[in-house]
C-alpha cells in the first residue's frame, strides 16, 4: 500500500508539474470566460439555455475535459517511457496491476482535478449570473466521470505509443465530434457522453437541450458509473498485462 | 556445466542458451553463463550486448529464445523477487523533480524497505550537501551516485549495475568501487563496463562479451592471458615523431609503428615493456612525449580477436 500511494504522489507531481499544468489550465478558464461574456444580462433561464446550448457544456465535455484527460492520461506512463524511469518503476516487488492502479488512479485525479476546476469556474460563473447552483455539483461529477473514463483508456494507448495524444486528438475531432454526431446509432462508442449522461440525469431540465449530443445514450449516473468501473478494470489488467509481456526499453 | 569458468559454483542468476534480436538485428546469442555470490564483471565493447544481457536478468526484456532464473524464479512473473534485486541502469532513470532525499525515499517505499536508512545511503555515496537539491541540477556523476544509492536502499542480495561508473569522477570512482566491493562479500554483484582497466580493479571474475555471445570466462589473469599474444596499439604523441618511431619500429614487442601528423600508431604485444621503452628512446633522440594512450579500437579488437579464438 506504502509503494502504491507513493507511486500516486509522485505521478501527480510528475503529471502537474511544469508548462504542462500552465497550458492546461489556460484552456480550463475558456468555458467561463465565455459563461461570462455571453450571459450578461440574461434572466435565469437565458443564462441556462446559454450555458446549455450555447457551447459552453460542449466546450467543458468536448474540449477541456477530453483534452486534458487525453493528455494525463497518456502521460502517466508515457512519461515514465520516454524519461526512461519505467524500469526504476518495473523492478520492484510490487504487483504489476498495483503499479497500474497507482498511475490510473493519479491520472485520473489530475485529468479529473483539472477538468472540476474548469467546471467550477465556468458553473460558478452560470450560478452567479442566475442566482442558482444546481448546475455545481453536476458538472464536476460528470466531468470527473469523464475524465475517468478518458484516462483509463489514454493510460493503456500512452504504454503502447508515443502517439497516444495524437491518436486522442483524432478521436476527439473526428469521431466524438463528427461521426458519432452524424451517426447517433454509434454514441454509445463514445466516452465525452458517458460523463454527460451522468450530467443530464443530475441536471434534468437540461435533457431536452442535451438529447442531440446525448444520442442515443440515456442520462443516468449509475450507468455511467458502471461504465466508468468496467472500464478502469479493463484498463487496468490490459496495462499490467502489457507491462508483464512487452520489453521495457 | 558448472566446471566451465562461465559458471559460477553457487549461481543465483542462471542464464540458459538465451538469445535476443530486435528484428533483424542480433543482440544477445545462445549466452549461457550464471553469476553467484562475489563480483563479476560483464566486460565488452559498446554495442556488444551487454546492457540487453543485464535487462534481460533484471526482467525488463523478455528473451527471444532461452531462459533466465533469478533466485530460481522468473522475474518477469514473480516480481517478488525484486524485494532481493536492484538495478542501476546506464541510462538517467531518474526523475529531475525530485530532490537525492526523495528519490531515495521513493525507492524505499516502492521495494518495501524502510525509509530509515535513506541518510545512510545519502552518505554512502557522499550526496549529504546536495540531497535536497532537484536531480534536474545534479551533474552526471551525481546522478550515477543517486541511483546506486536508490539500489542500494532495499539492501538487495543481487545488484545489477551497468556502466556505474560513466562520468564519475577518479575518487568517486574509486570510493565506488570500494563500495561494490564491499557488497561483494555477501552478495552477488554484476557490473558491466566497457573499460578493461575499470573491470580488473574491481572483479574477481570477468565474462567478456562480443557481438551478443560470451567470448571468454574466467577471473582477470586468464582473461589477460587470453589476450597476451594480440597486438594492442597504442597512441603516442610526441615533439619529434619521426626520430621516435625509427628506434621504436626495432623494439622486439613492437610488430608497427605509424607516423601520423605529430602522433605515431604503434601496435605491440607487450603493452608494459613498450611503457618502459618509451622514456629511454625518448631521452635518446631528445624528443618529448606529450601523450601515450591505448587507442579505443584496441580494446574492441580484443574482444574481437577472443571471438574468432572460440
Amino acid at each position: 500500500m506504502t509503494g502504491t500511494l507513493a507511486i500516486v504522489k509522485v505521478t501527480l507531481r510528475q503529471l502537474l508539474g511544469g508548462r504542462r499544468l500552465l497550458v492546461l489550465g489556460l484552456l480550463g478558464l475558456i468555458p467561463g470566460v465565455i459563461v461570462w461574456l455571453t450571459t450578461s444580462n440574461r434572466s435565469p433561464e437565458g443564462v441556462f439555455d446559454a450555458y446549455h446550448d450555447g457551447g459552453v457544456i460542449a466546450t467543458l465535455f468536448l474540449v477541456v475535459m477530453p483534452i486534458s484527460s487525453i493528455v494525463l492520461g497518456s502521460a502517466a506512463l508515457g512519461d515514465e517511457r520516454r524519461d526512461g524511469t519505467l524500469s526504476f518503476l518495473v523492478v520492484r516487488p510490487l504487483p504489476r496491476s498495483a503499479i497500474t492502479t497507482a498511475k490510473l488512479i493519479a491520472a485520473w485525479i489530475a485529468a479529473a482535478t483539472v477538468s472540476a476546476m474548469s467546471g467550477a469556474f465556468a458553473s460558478t460563473a452560470v450560478s452567479i449570473r442566475a442566482s442558482d447552483w444546481s448546475t455545481f455539483v453536476p458538472t464536476i461529477v460528470g466531468l470527473a466521470i469523464g475524465a475517468g473514463c478518458y484516462t483509463a483508456v489514454f493510460i493503456v494507448l500512452g504504454h503502447l505509443t508515443s502517439k497516444a495524444v495524437l491518436m486522442g486528438l483524432i478521436y476527439l475531432f473526428v469521431w466524438e465530434t463528427g461521426i458519432s454526431f452524424a451517426a447517433p446509432a454509434l454514441s454509445n462508442v463514445s466516452l465525452f457522453r458517458i460523463g454527460l449522461s451522468a450530467y443530464a440525469a443530475l441536471v434534468p431540465e437540461s435533457q431536452s437541450a442535451l438529447a442531440e449530443p446525448l444520442g442515443a445514450i440515456a442520462p443516468g449516473v449509475g450507468g455511467a458509473v458502471t461504465k466508468l468501473a468496467v472500464l478502469g478494470i479493463l484498463a487496468v489488467l490490459a496495462t499490467a498485462a502489457l507491462l508483464r509481456n512487452r520489453d521495457i526499453a | 556445466m558448472t566446471s566451465s569458468p562461465a559458471f559460477a559454483p553457487e549461481p543465483t542468476v542462471v542464464i540458459d542458451g538465451v538469445s535476443k534480436w530486435f528484428g533483424q538485428k542480433v543482440a544477445v546469442s545462445d549466452l549461457s553463463c550464471s553469476f553467484g555470490p562475489g563480483l563479476t564483471g560483464l566486460l565488452g565493447p559498446n554495442g556488444a550486448g551487454k546492457t540487453t544481457l543485464l535487462r534481460i536478468i533484471a526482467g525488463l526484456l523478455q528473451p527471444s529464445d532461452g531462459s533466465v532464473t533469478v533466485l530460481d524464479e522468473n522475474p518477469r512473473r514473480t516480481p517478488a523477487v525484486y524485494a532481493s534485486v536492484a538495478m542501476v541502469p546506464e541510462e538517467d532513470a531518474v526523475y529531475g523533480f525530485l530532490t537525492g532525499r526523495q528519490f531515495i525515499r521513493y525507492a524505499a517505499q516502492l521495494s518495501g524497505s524502510g525509509t530509515d536508512r535513506v541518510d545512510d545511503m545519502l552518505d554512502a555515496v557522499e550526496l549529504n550537501d546536495a540531497a535536497d537539491r532537484p536531480i534536474s541540477g545534479f551533474s552526471k556523476g551525481m546522478r550515477q551516485r543517486i541511483k546506486v544509492a536508490a539500489a542500494l536502499i532495499s539492501d538487495p542480495t543481487i545488484l545489477i549495475l551497468d556502466e556505474p561508473l560513466n562520468g564519475t569522477d577518479p575518487v568517486q570512482r574509486a570510493k565506488l568501487i570500494a563500495t561494490f566491493q564491499r557488497l561483494a562479500q555477501d552478495r552477488t554483484v554484476i557490473v558491466s563496463s566497457h573499460v578493461l582497466a575499470e573491470v580488473e580493479r574491481m572483479a574477481d571474475r570477468v565474462l567478456a562479451v562480443v557481438d551478443g555471445k560470451l567470448a571468454a570466462a574466467g577471473d582477470v589473469s586468464s582473461i589477460r592471458e587470453a589476450m597476451s599474444d594480440i597486438p594492442y596499439r597504442v597512441r603516442v604523441e610526441t615533439t619529434d615523431p619521426r626520430a621516435v618511431a625509427a628506434p621504436l619500429i626495432s623494439v622486439d614487442h613492437v610488430s608497427s609503428v605509424e607516423i601520423d601528423g605529430p602522433l605515431l600508431h604503434v601496435e605491440t604485444n607487450d603493452l608494459g615493456a613498450l611503457g618502459r621503452s618509451i622514456p629511454e628512446i625518448s631521452r635518446d633522440t631528445g624528443s618529448r612525449v606529450v601523450g601515450f594512450e591505448p587507442e579505443d579500437e584496441s580494446l574492441e579488437s580484443v574482444f574481437r580477436y577472443l571471438v574468432r579464438r572460440r
